[in-house]
């Protein structure tokens, strides 16, 4: 059995965390400028955090009991690795998104670029996560069982990413329907 | 250097003309050593002035249309725009790659887009001289508008291909998406950053120049009211009269 693979990121765990921790606070500062309340400083991050907090349990629970899941400390690995991806990329489009969004005269365009930025850097830490638990999959670590990616494992990605979209969306178009107004 | 290659003698590498020369005849050479991480603050500078000096000379053709004071004021605006489309783009090209595993490299990323807006830059002062013959031969503002989008528009284009060249040629996961990526961000931020500090072109009537305008709607908005306008429909009786 060979040593366990150590997976793609070229970039520090730990400040790619605290980028994680911090992109969504400075988005949410570009949105308390236009909105001129302090709320979305908050909101934001209240959002992305609280959505993975409250449905990454659930992606874990499904693919166990599918038998697609890696072993639990390879999936809070995963998630890990995906959310510094989202941190680092959401850092790369903070300065374009601020940009756009302060040197337009409308609300819409700085919720837009906001959102823009939010969304890219969501996708890519989703699509880490993906090639991640994948990778994990195939190359657990020492002793545990490989689990070849199935079409169970993907459906059951899947289905938890929509739901996790899902619902963020609706909590991010609550919060722009404050902004907005 | 021509005569120098001419007579068989080996270039000089590292020369600012050299490079430029190179960047000219020879994209995939200079490509080539921004991926192997050589002479990027020597390519980073030399590009930077490059833009600087072309896009004044585009700037200062440009604001000829209106002339006086509207030619010093473009020749220091347009090169701004280049240099703070690179400065915005070039994180999010290295951000959106490393998220995704591609090899974080934020100088060789900065020197390549620099250096591919310089590309698009030699572009458009070779394209200087239409810029004046569409002032000898007195084309309308919006023929002159129109005239210069489609120029810029090639030159960005050339641009955007030598940056995906680039980075089509190398390997690993990150590549698409970051290509992708960087066109959406240069895009939005290049149009905006332009839009932001214009104006570069006004009527010769206009009666006062200012270094910027006010912010008033978007970007699109202004292209479809110029298209409007060259065709001869315009939202308004009368553009602004000089005293």
């Amino acid at each position: 059995m060979s040593a366990r693979a150590e997976p793609l990121p070229y970039y520090p765990r730990g400040p790619a965390l605290a980028l994680a921790a911090l992109g969504p606070v400075a988005i949410g500062a570009i949105m308390a400028i236009r909105a001129e309340s302090a709320s979305p400083i908050l909101a934001v991050p209240a959002v992305v955090f609280g959505v993975v907090a409250a449905t990454s349990p659930a992606l874990y629970i499904a693919t166990a009991a599918t038998g697609t899941a890696p072993p639990l400390g390879a999936v809070v690995r995963a998630f890990g690795v995906a959310l510094g991806a989202f941190g680092i990329a959401l850092a790369g489009l903070l300065l374009p998104a601020a940009f756009l969004a302060l040197s337009s005269i409308d609300t819409v365009m700085t919720f837009a670029a906001a959102s823009a930025a939010v969304a890219a850097a969501a996708f890519l830490g989703l699509r880490r996560l993906a090639s991640e638990l994948v990778s994990s999959s195939k190359d657990p670590f020492p002793g545990a069982t490989v689990i070849k990616p199935s079409l169970t494992s993907s459906t059951v990605f899947f289905v938890w990413a929509a739901a996790t979209i899902g619902i963020a969306g609706r909590l991010w178009w609550d919060l722009a329907s404050e902004v907005l107004s | 250097m021509i005569g120098a290659l001419d007579m068989g003698a080996a270039p000089r590498e590292h020369g600012s003309p050299a490079l430029i020369d190179q960047l000219l005849r020879n994209r995939d050479a200079i490509v080539a050593r921004i991926v192997a991480g050589k002479d990027l603050m020597t390519i980073t500078r030399t590009m930077i002035a490059t833009i600087a000096i072309t896009m004044a000379i585009v700037g200062a053709a440009l604001g000829s249309y209106r002339g006086g004071i509207q030619i010093g004021y473009a020749a220091i605006k347009l090169p701004l725009v280049l240099i703070g489309t690179a400065a915005l783009s070039a994180p999010a090209l290295t951000a959106i790659g490393a998220a995704l595993g591609r090899r974080s490299r934020l100088t060789a990323d900065l020197a390549l887009v620099i250096t591919s807006l310089a590309y698009g830059a030699l572009l458009l002062v070779a394209c200087t001289p239409l810029i004046l013959l569409g002032r000898a031969i007195d084309l309308t503002y919006h023929q002159m508008i129109l005239s210069t989008v489609a120029m810029f528009s090639v030159a960005g284009v050339a641009s955007l291909r030598l940056v995906t060249r680039a980075l089509s040629a190398e390997t690993g996961p990150g590549r698409g998406s970051a290509i992708f990526g960087l066109c959406v961000v240069f895009a939005l931020v290049g149009g905006q950053l332009a839009w932001s500090l214009r104006p570069y072109l006004l009527r010769p009537r206009t009666p006062e120049v200012p270094f910027l305008r006010e912010t008033e709607g978007s970007l699109a908005d202004a292209i479809s009211g110029a298209i409007r306008s060259a065709r001869g429909i315009y939202t308004r009786d009368s553009a602004p009269l000089g005293d």
